[in-house]
């Protein structure tokens, strides 16, 4: 009895703690909420003069947006309401917003959510209507036609990208090279002076299982010189694709990328991409094949970034150049938006105007010719990405097709390139063939389901 | 001579059962320790070692995780209050209707009882994920998304929605003897004081095992306030910790590990202030479950 007074009472303070808690959690709350209300009074009244926008990113970004739309405030008088985080998770929040009408006005989309969640039309405004407002002419054709799905511009690229080498030469004049690689032979001579002067554990490029079917895609385009898919349908034969396996295949047997185990024993997988690993931080494997935009976060990750370079794309084969650049995010205006002109203007503001320029490189180099403009006379482009980008763009002569990231192909783990390229590094194919085919059911599966919708 | 060598028989094996629980105790506590120096390190400190000690301690993941403020919209204070203000309702909220819906289902016999609660104790097993979409086209009906009251998150727990709490109150509470009811009863209680003047006190190391996990399990709730909290002023910690977290650009670990670091402090001081009871509750319903 006297236990369960003793534990009553420890009860009773530990309420009594939580109670605490709450009475100081809510007067101070309050006092903060007088602090805010000068800022808040303006932005919470909706309805005429008032939008609503909503992205993903980083800190910077973050930032970048705040500044923009506070630039575009002074400028117009129209109070924009923020929604922002980070990506983890942000797709289940969008989706849910979409299909229940809560989403903002103006949103920063991914570029497959245009099919993916409005393949009908039904969820984004048709950006042509409001070409009096925006200035369309900015944007190169092709990455327009790339926006229009169900017959509407959904979306306007707010930049593109695409996957090029880096390299860290640091470990490259370790081996005795001086040069950035830039054919295949140089890939394999690197391999072996590697091999031969750093040792087993050295190698020049590292790549993962979404890597090596981008790096594939890239071989047979120039190879054969059609693209990956068209019209919905995978181009490439099962001997095609084999032969592509091979290449990558003999990219690990003359010691140009590790196996897949060896990067999985080092703690490379899924979860934790190579700019987190040993091996990568200092300077083991001395080279990426990755986006452009992702040019910061590896260069940043280096214990010794000096050595850090922009590669060349290689040319594989002489049909075509091969690879494709993608959009890389979008903004859209949602069906739900009441004033379809503000947030018309809004968008011409962060990507052709003013708001360019403060936006930067934020969100990739800016698509439309006078974003660019605006963004470099700033100061505000990153100057690795740029260079990253501009080789991208410039090499490349293919067209990305929205099922090719589709989370049954991609995912890691589970997804089929991940299969394939996981299974085969681990010779757990008899030969390329058996693996092609399986890459081929895949593909043409993930299409099929696509076409369904 | 032979008891001399009991006692040195006895104090070796003390040295090496002592032994083993420390070795063990630390391999258990490591990763904490680790997290800890880990706020003090570079990025590439923390990919390429294992040690704990930073070899060029750095405050900066403490100073930037206390100043970040994204251009007055939320900081990590804002963050707490934020966090505190649907958490400490919903604590309560959980316990009381918990508690009633126990007592029902344990104390009185009412058509369909046995029905009721097997269709109760069926939902303890759907996971939250099933859950998600028609909840939020509920309250998305009721205009509660990004309610500045946060109502999806804590109106639900005053209709005893935590089934795995009333579960484990209704066990404890059949071991409580009716007894105890009948004599109130007798010396003139209705039900309603039997619950809080007999009840109640018998059950509150339950009651406070039910609010300790509540909390834990509320302050680290991460996707109801993501789906139903889409104003940053507004940002519970749970979601003030990832906003930086960008796997594009990349971002200052030590910010993030120093960042959770200051947020679990508080349910650490609730963790510890609780302790005995919190233990003593598990236990007891772990017996008579």
């Amino acid at each position: 009895m006297k236990k369960a007074i003793a534990l009553a009472l420890a009860g009773v303070m530990s309420v009594g703690l939580l109670a605490g808690c709450g009475s100081t959690g809510n007067s101070s709350s309050a006092s903060t909420g007088t602090d805010a209300a000068t800022g808040e009074t303006s932005t919470t009244s909706s309805g005429a003069g008032s939008l609503s926008i909503s992205w993903w990113g980083g800190d910077s970004r973050h930032t970048a947006y705040q500044n923009a739309l506070a630039a575009f405030t002074e400028e117009t008088g129209i109070q924009v309401d923020t929604h922002y985080g980070a990506w983890s998770g942000w797709e289940d929040q969008t989706s849910a917003a979409l299909y229940s009408g809560n989403a903002e006005d103006v949103m920063q989309v991914n570029w497959n959510w245009l099919s993916q969640y409005s393949g009908d039309g039904s969820k984004f405004v048709d950006l042509n209507e409001y070409s009096d407002i925006i200035d369309l002419s900015q944007f190169p054709q092709s990455t327009l036609d790339a926006c229009t799905v169900a017959g509407k511009l959904q979306a306007l690229p707010v930049s593109m990208t695409g996957r090029i080498f880096y390299w860290n030469m640091n470990t490259f004049k370790e081996a005795g090279i001086e040069e950035v690689p830039s054919t295949l032979d140089d890939l394999y001579a690197a391999g072996e002076a590697f091999k031969t002067k750093l040792g087993d554990d050295y190698y020049p490029l590292a790549m993962g299982e979404y890597d090596r079917m981008l790096l594939m895609t890239f071989y047979l385009e120039s190879t054969y010189g059609k693209p990956w898919v068209e019209d919905n349908t995978l181009q490439y034969t099962v001997e095609e694709i084999a032969t592509g396996i091979d290449f990558i295949q003999s990219l690990e047997d003359n010691h140009v990328i590790p196996s897949l185990q060896t990067m999985n024993a080092a703690g490379i997988d899924g979860n934790n991409s190579i700019d987190k690993s040993e091996q990568w931080i200092n300077g083991m494997y001395a080279g990426i094949f990755e986006w452009d935009s992702s040019a910061t976060k590896y260069k940043g990750s280096l214990a010794d970034p000096s050595g850090f370079t922009v590669g060349n794309e290689i040319k594989f084969g002489d049909k075509a150049n091969g690879g494709f650049s993608k959009v890389s995010m979008g903004l859209a205006i949602t069906e739900t938006c009441q004033d379809k002109e503000a947030a018309a203007q809004l968008i011409n503001f962060l990507l052709n105007g003013d708001g360019a320029g403060i936006m930067g490189s934020e969100c990739g180099i800016p698509n439309s010719a006078s974003g660019l403009a605006a963004a470099e006379a700033a100061g505000a482009v990153d100057e690795l990405v740029l260079e990253a980008n501009t080789k991208v763009m410039q090499f490349v002569d293919f067209q990305l097709d929205p099922t090719y990231e589709s989370n049954d192909l991609k995912a890691n783990p589970g997804g089929v390139y991940t299969d394939v390229f996981g299974g085969y590094s681990y010779g757990e194919y008899t030969d390329s063939t058996e693996a092609a085919t399986d890459l081929y059911d895949g593909v043409t599966e993930a299409l099929e389901d696509a076409a369904k919708g | 001579m032979t008891p001399m060598k009991l006692e040195t028989r006895h104090k070796i094996a003390r040295f090496f059962q002592y032994f083993v629980l420390i070795v063990v105790g630390f391999v258990m506590i490591y990763p904490l320790l680790w997290m800890i120096g880990a706020t003090f390190k570079s990025n590439a400190e923390i990919f390429t070692g294992i040690g704990f000690i930073p070899t060029n301690p750095t405050l900066d993941g403490y100073v930037a995780a206390v100043t970040q403020n994204y251009g007055g919209d939320i900081n990590i204070w804002r963050a707490f209050l934020n966090t505190y203000s649907y958490v400490i309702p919903k604590v309560i909220f959980t316990v009381i209707s918990s508690v009633i819906a126990a007592y029902g289902f344990s104390r009185f016999k009412f058509k369909g009882r046995d029905i009721l609660f097997s269709i109760m104790i069926s939902t303890l097993f759907l996971p939250q994920v099933v859950l998600n979409v028609p909840q939020y086209l509920m309250y998305n009906t009721f205009g509660w998304i990004n309610s500045p009251l946060y109502l999806p998150l804590w109106v639900p727990t005053l209709f005893a929605t935590e089934t795995y709490f009333v579960y484990q109150l209704v066990q404890f509470m059949r071991s409580i003897p009716h007894d105890l009811d009948e004599a109130a009863s007798i010396d003139g209680c209705g039900p309603v004081k039997i619950l809080y003047k007999i009840i109640c006190p018998m059950l509150s190391p339950s009651l406070v095992a039910c609010g300790l996990f509540q909390f834990m399990w509320s302050c680290n709730d991460f996707m109801g306030p993501l789906l139903y909290v889409t104003t940053p002023t507004k940002y519970p910690m749970s979601i003030f910790v990832k906003l930086s977290m960008d796997g594009d650009a990349g971002f200052n670990w030590n910010r993030i590990l120093a960042l959770s670091l200051i947020s679990i402090i508080p349910q650490l001081v609730v963790f510890f202030c609780a302790q005995d009871a919190f233990i003593d509750g598990i236990a007891a319903g772990s017996v008579k479950g």
